[in-house]
């Protein structure tokens, strides 16, 4: 529920008690929920709640490229459309896509690219969609964890997945996670992701100010934040198939009792 | 995963026919059965009011955010409310990226044509000051999953969010020619007073049937929506090729005001008020 009237930033983005104004030390992340299969009719899907952000994701491919121009003869193609709802921001944003959500799905998908064994499916396409209902800072991150995520439920082979953070720097100390309001008001801004089966970076983006210390120390921060991200997005799916496991040995029982009767 | 295609195999189709006509549906639902409603409310932080609403496997989020502008001139003292829809290409592989197509604007239109006529949203409370400042309200709906039969799903959804709403109160300032807020809020108490509820048959031969799912949706040769308040009928419209006879419309006339009670009784959207001062 908004509490706030004007769109006003505060002066200090840290409380008197050492705390980030929603109450996390620095090196907190926001809580995580994860869930994946939401959308019935996708052939992936997954649900993503990071602080406020609530995301959709859904997965269709590998299908047929819509317009035929954009198919490729020797791979497949990724292609991604992040879009945010009119509702998901503080003024309502106008309904037609902008050049930052344009921005954004090409980032995401360069990001999620690396990982994908596009040459094994020539002249088709998957298409990844991703929708912001509610935004507070860091979607470009959430979305790109949201959609790998959504591509492994989708069964699509895959080296592994990609989990992607901000990390910054707020009323010049270093923090993980940088909500809406720290985002906008804050100094520094560096989103960053990992593809977890060479650990190398497949995602990085930087806006303000920072020494060469200082990187160090974002990028060492980020990491330990995307290792506790990575487990997350791997028990939801581990989640998922134990379930399954659990559904069909139970449906087995059922039938192998109706085969003695 | 549903097995979905824009054309329907006649093996199939005739399986749906021969099967309404035993007055039997696909899903085990009976003739004049909703499936059945699922609701949350304000769930999105960023909205003046939200609500998620699945009807079956059917899912639309609906938000709603508010701008301050000029009143229309025939109308200087009254609010706008508008309602758009999105027929996302995340929801169905049935639905195509771009601008929004026939399917979205009859939705957005026969919801919106529900609320507007029904007394519902109350224009007149949304007025700041005559001539210079009213509230124009934007009810979005985004469908997330289709299932067939968006156009009640989104009613509900829409009239959910219009219930939950929390929207900063605003008075003029003469001297400075501008709005300052109380920081007080109006609610839904005070926005909405008629439920609307809009109600979807479907229409196969001479076979009628009420909340078409997603196959019975693509072999039916039309459908009729009848909005309904308490005691009237506020909005209809007829989509497809079917058509239907004066006797038919009549009993459907009838049926619509019986199932609009029900659902007002069954799924009390008045619980979604929102709680804020």
């Amino acid at each position: 529920m908004p509490l706030i009237i004007k769109d006003e930033y505060p002066k200090k983005l840290f409380r008197e008690d050492g705390k980030r104004l929603d109450g996390r030390s620095e090196k907190e992340l926001r809580p995580i929920k994860m869930e994946v299969g939401v959308i019935q009719n996708a052939d992936g899907s997954a649900y993503l709640e990071w602080g406020n952000n609530k995301i959709y994701a859904a997965v269709y491919g590998p299908r047929e490229v819509h317009p035929h121009h954009l198919a490729k003869p020797d791979r497949g193609v990724l292609r991604v459309f992040y879009r945010m709802a009119t509702f998901s921001v503080f003024d309502r944003k106008r309904p037609a896509p902008g050049r930052r959500e344009k921005e954004i799905s090409m980032i995401v998908a360069d990001c999620i690219e690396p990982v994908l064994f596009l040459e094994l499916y020539p002249g088709t396409s998957f298409e990844v969609f991703i929708e912001v209902l509610d935004a507070d800072g860091g979607t470009r991150c959430a979305s790109t964890t949201v959609a790998a995520l959504a591509l492994a439920d989708a069964g699509i082979p895959m080296k592994s997945l990609v989990s992607a953070v901000a990390v910054g720097k707020i009323d010049g100390k270093k923090v993980v996670d940088l909500s809406g309001i720290e985002d906008k008001a804050g100094d520094a801004d560096l989103p960053i992701a990992i593809t977890w089966y060479n650990e190398e970076v497949s995602l990085l983006q930087f806006d303000g100010d920072m020494d060469l210390s200082e990187m160090n120390d974002f990028l060492s921060d980020a990491k330990e934040a995307l290792e506790s991200i990575h487990k997350t997005q791997l028990n939801v799916l581990k989640s998922k198939y134990l379930k399954l496991q659990e559904e069909t040995k139970t449906n087995k029982e059922k039938e192998s009792k109706k085969g003695d009767e | 995963m549903m097995d979905i295609k824009r054309i329907i195999s006649k093996i199939e189709r005739d399986y749906i026919i021969s099967n309404l006509k035993k007055e039997e549906r696909i899903d085990g639902r009976g003739l004049w059965e909703y499936r059945e409603f699922q609701i949350k409310s304000d769930i999105i932080a960023s909205a003046e009011g939200s609500a998620d609403v699945s009807l079956g496997d059917t899912k639309i989020i609906t938000g709603l955010k508010y701008e301050v502008g000029e009143p229309f001139p025939d109308l200087p003292d009254e609010g706008v409310c508008t309602v758009m829809a999105e027929l996302l290409p995340l929801a169905s592989p049935l639905f195509e990226r771009g601008p929004p197509d026939e399917q979205s604007i009859e939705l957005a239109r026969v919801v919106d044509r529900g609320i507007r006529h029904a007394d519902c949203v109350q224009t007149k409370n949304l007025c700041i000051k005559e001539r210079e400042a009213v509230y124009i309200l934007f009810v979005d709906m985004y469908v997330i999953n289709y299932s067939g039969n968006l156009i009640d799903a989104g009613g509900v959804s829409a009239l959910t969010t219009l219930i939950s709403a929390h929207i900063p109160e605003g008075v003029w300032n003469s001297d400075k020619g501008e709005t300052d807020w109380t920081g007080k809020y109006i609610t839904g108490e005070t926005l909405v007073k008629e439920l609307p509820f809009v109600v979807t048959y479907g229409k196969i031969d001479d076979i009628i049937f009420l909340d078409p799912s997603l196959p019975e949706e693509l072999v039916c040769d039309g459908k009729i929506s009848i909005s309904v308040t308490e005691e009237k009928i506020t909005s209809i419209q007829k989509s497809g090729a079917a058509t239907f006879s004066i006797d038919e419309i009549k009993t459907l006339g009838k049926k619509s005001l019986e199932i609009g009670k029900k659902l007002r009784k069954d799924l009390n959207l008045l619980q979604y008020l929102s709680k804020i001062d």
